[in-house]
């Protein structure tokens, strides 16, 4: 029997690696991406321009205008002579809000009264609205906070700098190994239902069970040839830290890929086109990719969206990475994540096959 | 000219018989119904539901290790937030523990002595917070919010002394067209944006690579149609198909997700038949250009899906990025129809912003299709 699974493994890595340029298609395109999206998937605020209408003019008004222009966050500071001129900006998203030094702010100031700014903001990018927000209240009330005998310490811990990247780059190493595994296994049996093979392999010596596992084994060797890659590339190159254990990390990978290449498998048996498989792919790589913390925090979502991120492999890979990487976190709450992901691995694994037997048959 | 007369109206029969088969060959095989239908209301649901930038409830563990009356007060005030939940933490090593082990988000330290310190002259008091910066977006909530929180201690403690702390400088901060700040209302057009390059790259990209690779090409261009009934053949029953799934795109964000329309139905319907021309052009091209579904729906996937999701404003803001991906950004239809969709949802009908913006489309929709004319021309020959 093993002789017989080897040789459909052999079989269908050269299917998979037999074309040079399906060899670049799987490792090329994903390693751009990494480059790509740890660059564009950013939730910093950066260059921001704030559109300043001055109806001061006097030295207060003056003086948060340069604390603004020193920071390194605003990058532009246009200056309008009234609102109505400064709105156009923001309409062609030139400007992200408008910053109105009413007159009077100045002699408020220097006679101890309150004095008010107003903030106007682009409520259609609400999220760096808010944090352009946040930044011009900070850099405002500094510049008029009186000393005081106590004081709020904070410690960014994992992630000193808050930088973006750190957080981004171990969650793609997951992203991108559910792509690759999910493609290759679901596109696979359609394949070869199009052109025809499939009858041909199913009249092999071979049973319908070792085909299935044939066809699950190869994406684990591709994720993890890959997955190595991006170890390399996000510790070496963008020096984000590896704090956790080898072997758990491998393990993490291949559960994971396992458990992706069961779904993939699954909708491979199910479709009679590629297209249809494509489709497929795409319907499940979507609510997983969204459903995981990927792009926002699983803590944002609905209690019921919330209980849907247990069952997704995704959400768990996730945690590993960042446990993995950033945090360093004990073997033991790592084992917690590596579990399920074990368990729903086997599922995923399980239905396919009893599928792909029952479709075989 | 009766003869110009009969070849026009043959044109046209020829052009409504490939019509007519393109749209068979889409409204019998399920799945396009599914993918008009079903697909696009899912992925609006889980982008609706699944994806928001609004920090809700954060959890934290708080330890107090001085036992006095302000360091209790700090602390309840942390527990009766409701921006936090508070979990029990006894010492700072077991606080540390749950936030290395991704239990909390933040341990907040009250020091012993804090309380002393306080009151004391010459000294300061020290509130610690540790926060788990993994996640940046979050951490950066969690810092504002134990600001305000502080501030407000602050500012009841001075009261109690009778020496308020009047904030002297205060910003008042007003959000236009969406005065709540809520994040799903700039991401549920995104994700229209989204649903829209699904539906125009990714399923025309395969249409003509599947001819190839099942050889029903050559019967296609054995047949009188020329390329341009071809292309249009080809094109409109999937035009149609995005529209529908656009329809019920707006009709669930309106009604489901209350998002507002403060714009005209003409411009939104305007607007995506307007992308439409990039996004189905650019699926075209690319399924002339590959011989194999897999190869074809692989380019669409890098070049039409992942730049709609990533590149193109929608969940992540664009200037922010380094320029020479802010330069990148620029050639993708998709950044277009977001500010579009957001300023039509949101502001109303600014032609000022929407017309530069369909123009682009247009002219790149129009590059896709002349490329893809001349591919198809080449092989003709």
């Amino acid at each position: 029997m093993l002789q017989r699974l080897l040789a459909i493994v052999r079989k269908e890595l050269i299917t998979m690696l037999r074309d040079p340029r399906a060899r670049l298609a799987l490792i090329i395109p994903p390693i751009i991406q990494l480059f790509i999206f740890s660059s564009a998937a950013t939730m910093e605020v950066k260059n921001i321009a704030v559109a300043v209408v001055d109806l001061d003019r006097g030295p207060y008004a003056l003086d948060v205008q340069q604390r603004l222009a020193g920071s390194r966050s605003f990058t532009r500071l246009p200056p309008y002579a009234n609102v109505a001129s400064a709105r156009g900006a923001l309409e062609r998203e030139q400007v992200i809000g408008i910053l109105v030094l009413p007159s009077g702010f100045s002699a408020d100031r220097a006679a101890g009264r309150p004095a008010s700014a107003q903030l106007l903001l682009d409520g259609r990018r609400s999220n760096a609205a808010q944090i352009t927000a946040q930044y011009v209240s900070t850099i405002m009330a500094a510049g008029a906070a009186p000393a005081a005998n106590a004081e709020v310490v904070i410690d960014n811990w994992f992630n000193p700098n808050l930088d973006y990247r750190w957080f981004m780059l171990p969650n793609l190493v997951g992203m991108l190994s559910l792509g690759v595994a999910l493609m290759i296994t679901a596109l696979s049996v359609a394949r070869e239902r199009e052109l025809g093979t499939f009858d041909q392999t199913l009249v092999s010596p071979a049973t319908p069970f070792e085909i299935a596992l044939g066809k699950l084994l190869p994406p684990l060797l591709v994720a993890s040839v890959q997955a190595t890659l991006y170890l390399l590339i996000v510790t070496l190159l963008y020096g984000v830290p590896f704090r956790g254990n080898l072997l758990v990390f491998y393990a993490a990978v291949l559960t994971f890929a396992e458990a992706c290449a069961g779904v993939g498998l699954f909708i491979s048996s199910l479709v009679h086109t590629q297209q249809q498989a494509f489709l497929g792919a795409f319907a499940v790589l979507l609510p997983f990719a969204l459903l995981s913390g990927f792009a926002t925090p699983v803590e944002n979502m609905p209690w019921w969206l919330q209980f849907v991120t247990t069952i997704n492999p995704l959400a768990h890979m996730l945690r590993l990475m960042q446990g993995l990487f950033l945090k360093g976190a004990s073997v033991a709450s790592l084992a917690q994540d590596l579990v399920k992901l074990l368990e729903i691995a086997l599922c995923t694994t399980t239905a396919a096959v009893l599928l792909f037997r029952r479709k075989a048959a | 000219m009766s003869d110009t007369l009969t070849r026009v109206r043959s044109w046209w029969q020829q052009l409504a018989a490939i019509m007519i088969k393109e749209g068979k060959q889409v409204t019998r095989d399920p799945s396009s119904w599914i993918i008009a239908v079903v697909l696009p209301l899912t992925f609006l649901f889980l982008f609706g539901f699944g994806i928001s930038l609004d920090t809700t409830v954060v959890k934290i563990a708080v330890v107090r290790e001085d036992g006095g009356r302000d360091a209790r007060a700090f602390a309840d005030a942390l527990t009766s937030s409701r921006w936090f939940l508070v979990a029990p933490a006894t010492d700072r090593r077991s606080g540390e523990r749950l936030l290395q082990d991704q239990n909390v988000k933040a341990v907040v330290v009250i020091p012993a002595e804090f309380g002393r310190r306080l009151y004391a002259q010459n000294t300061t008091a020290q509130v610690q917070v540790l926060v788990d910066g993994a996640e940046p977006n979050t951490a950066n909530y969690v810092h504002g919010y134990v600001g305000a929180i502080w501030s407000g201690f602050l500012a009841a403690r001075g009261l109690e002394q009778g020496s308020p702390i009047a904030a002297p400088v205060s910003l008042e901060v007003r959000y236009w067209y969406n005065a709540n700040a809520v994040s799903r209302w700039f991401l549920i057009p995104g994700s229209m944006t989204v649903i829209m390059t699904l539906l125009g790259t990714l399923l025309t990209s395969l249409v003509i690579a599947r001819e190839y690779e099942r050889g029903t090409l050559e019967a296609l261009y054995a047949t009188p149609l020329t390329r341009g009934q071809i292309l249009i053949g080809k094109t409109l029953p999937y035009f149609l198909l995005a529209m529908v799934s656009m329809a019920v795109c707006v009709l669930t964000a309106l009604l489901l997700f209350q998002l507002p329309l403060r714009g005209s139905f003409l411009a939104l319907g305007l607007v995506s038949a307007v992308f439409l021309v990039p996004a189905l052009g650019q699926g075209l091209l690319i399924s002339v250009t590959m011989r194999t579904q897999m190869a074809a729906a692989q380019l669409g996937l890098m070049t039409g899906y992942l730049p709609a999701m990533m590149l193109s404003g929608f969940l992540f803001d664009i200037h922010s990025m380094p320029p020479w991906l802010q330069a990148i950004t620029l050639a993708i239809p998709a950044r277009y129809m977001n500010v579009s969709l957001q300023t039509v949802f949101l502001a109303g009908d600014l032609w000022s912003v929407l017309i530069p913006n369909m123009l682009f489309m247009l002219g790149v929709g129009a590059l896709f299709f002349g490329l893809t004319w001349r591919r198809l021309h080449k092989r003709l020959d």
